[in-house]
């Protein structure tokens, strides 16, 4: 029996020769990354000095930290969590990454997305870093371990298989790709699991839908989600790598927990209806419903792929008025290229509010709702409150979709300005 | 590792699968960091009467995929706050798991728990044997073995104590604390 992906990777970061699923093992993390936020860096650094009397960590360059969130700060309170977060960095040796886009799409940009490599947060997003073939584990607390310790207690896990077939039609993304196979599988199927997603579909699906879809695994119950990495992965990673390490690939006959089949080349587009992310319906059911807010962005969606397609939705129209659409580039690197390509124009001549990269509109701490509004957003959730008032909601739907309804004020099918 | 058993009364059986905890105090709170506050606002919405007759040591019972979406803490900080000493589901969601056992908050992965027991049922903990005993229905049921890391965070009260234990059963020596 061969092994999967997941188990090579965790085998050279445990120092063996083999691990199997269910084997408890301590792994070293080739990268440790996070970002600052009140309650996780902050209380590490303190942990670390105090508790175990730790001033700097032994390896400065396994480490990354980035500040995504409350960019802009708005409170003094918050710039002192940021502030902290650079004195702490350069005390270190630890480069701290600012005002460059979301933490889990630049750690790919700048080569920490190394194919065969495993990498931990505390946030589940930075799965997305799977898209190179790096096994990328949100921990949450437990990330305190990575950094008073080398390596860290893991329990390799079982890996569940999707392969995707067929080619997407027109107006339907990679978000609908992964809400139908939350749909299709469960919100619980790969509990515990590594997902593990190819299929000759892939091959169609560009690195900007992969990373999507890989980003949003937590919500099959996946600890996290890996591809193997094909030419088109490790063209991008390999160039940028910042350690040099040998791409592994599961094997043939490695041991699944569940085998899936999925043909994506019949799939509508969807919507996940609040306020649960396992909530995935037809979009074609929910047409019509008025809409006030549009948020195009996040470490999910809000790449090049999203905001071109936006810009070919919103191309020679205008959003409806009053409608608030936020467009919010996943890294100041996707927004430079968007800007380079006319794509910023087009969406600000249809009126949309562009802005720098951040985390803040995704979690409702900018561009806020207040009650009986309800937004249709490319963001990672939509539980209730997470865009401000507890009596808000959020649709989720994919970019052009975003753009469609922001035309019409109504939540619409993008395939009709397609 | 001596893991104490727990043992205490099912204060309340969450029936719902994918369960988001956050219900538990109501998402309009879940930024109030005051303890006391927090164990007032908390089961509001399910039952009124909850914090007078929840008793130290009584456990609460979930469904499926407990604690799917995105948990936050406080409502197990409030759970913990009114005597809570775990939480036995039919399955657990990944994230609350890691979650709460990083806080040493006992955590028992039982299928079948919810034909198990009815609510205020007395029911034991007994970790060495992987065995819920039911002493109001005089029953027993095995649960999941938990992973050697978790029992050890359970044991040392979270991650931290985990942490000082890994380092003292490795040899490791850790600079005086300040």
């Amino acid at each position: 029996m061969g092994f999967t992906i997941a188990e090579k990777i965790l085998a050279r970061a445990a120092g063996r020769d083999a691990v199997r699923a269910g084997d408890e093992i301590l792994a070293k993390p080739d990268f440790v990354i996070a970002y600052d936020f009140p309650g996780y860096t902050d209380v590490i650094f303190k942990q670390m000095k105090d508790e175990f009397g730790i001033e700097t960590v032994a390896e400065p360059e396994r480490f990354a930290l980035f500040i995504d969130h409350m960019v802009p700060a708005v409170t003094a309170q918050e710039e002192d969590l940021h502030q902290n977060t650079r004195d702490w960095g350069a005390a270190n040796g630890v480069p701290v990454y600012e005002r460059l886009g979301i933490g889990h799409h630049v750690a790919s940009e700048l080569g920490y997305a190394v194919p065969g490599g495993f990498a931990v947060h505390f946030d589940g997003h930075i799965s997305q870093l799977g898209t190179f073939g790096m096994l990328a584990i949100g921990v949450r607390r437990h990330l305190l371990e990575a950094f008073v310790r080398d390596d860290i207690r893991i329990k390799v896990p079982q890996t569940t298989r999707v392969n995707l077939s067929g080619t997407l039609p027109p107006g339907v993304m990679a978000r609908d790709v992964f809400h139908n196979i939350v749909r299709t599988l469960g919100p619980s199927a790969c509990r515990f699991h590594v997902l593990e997603i190819g299929g000759e579909a892939l091959r169609h699906i560009s690195l900007d839908g992969r990373q999507t879809i890989n980003c949003l695994a937590m919500f099959t119950g996946a600890i996290t989600s890996i591809m193997n990495p094909d030419e088109i992965a490790l063209d991008y990673a390999g160039e940028r790598a910042r350690i040099a390490l040998d791409p592994v690939c599961s094997d043939e006959d490695a041991d699944y927990a569940a085998v899936h089949d999925i043909d994506i080349g019949s799939l509508e587009p969807v919507v996940v209806v609040p306020p649960s992310p396992a909530n995935t319906q037809d979009l074609a059911d929910h047409l019509g419903k008025d809409v006030q807010v549009g948020y195009l962005g996040s470490c999910a969606s809000g790449r090049l792929e999203d905001l071109a397609i936006a810009a070919e939705v919103l191309k020679g129209r205008k959003i409806k008025p009053g409608f608030q659409l936020h467009v919010v580039p996943t890294s100041q690197a996707i927004m430079q290229q968007a800007a380079e390509k006319g794509i910023l124009s087009t969406l600000i001549a249809a009126g949309a509010f562009v802005t720098s990269s951040t985390c803040d509109y995704c979690f409702g701490r900018l561009g806020v709702m207040t009650e009986d509004q309800r937004a249709v957003s490319t963001g990672t959730l939509n539980v209730r409150g997470r865009m401000g008032s507890p009596d808000s909601e959020i649709y989720l739907v994919n970019a052009a979709a975003v753009a469609a309804s922001a035309i019409e004020g109504r939540i619409a099918d993008p395939r009709n300005y397609l | 590792m001596a893991l104490a058993n727990l043992r205490g009364r099912i204060a309340y059986i969450f029936e719902d699968i994918d369960f988001d905890v956050d219900q538990i105090i109501g998402v309009k709170n879940i930024k109030i960091r005051d303890v006391d506050e927090l164990a007032r606002l908390a089961m509001k919405a399910y039952d009124p009467q909850f914090s007078e007759t929840v008793r130290p040591g009584d456990l609460l019972v979930g469904n499926h995929n407990f604690g799917y979406g995105h948990p936050h803490y406080p409502p197990m900080i409030a759970m913990r706050k009114l005597g809570i000493s775990g939480v036995i589901a039919e399955s657990f969601s990944p994230g609350y798991w890691r979650g709460e056992i990083a806080m040493g908050f006992p955590q028992i992965p039982c299928p079948g728990i919810l034909d198990f027991v009815e609510r205020w049922d007395e029911v034991e903990v007994i970790w060495q044997d992987n065995l819920i005993r039911n002493h109001t229905q005089n029953t027993e049921r095995s649960f999941e073995p938990l992973p050697y890391a978790d029992l050890l965070m359970l044991g040392e009260g979270g991650i931290v104590g985990y942490l000082h234990a890994r380092n003292r059963l490795e040899g490791k020596a850790e600079a005086a604390h300040e």
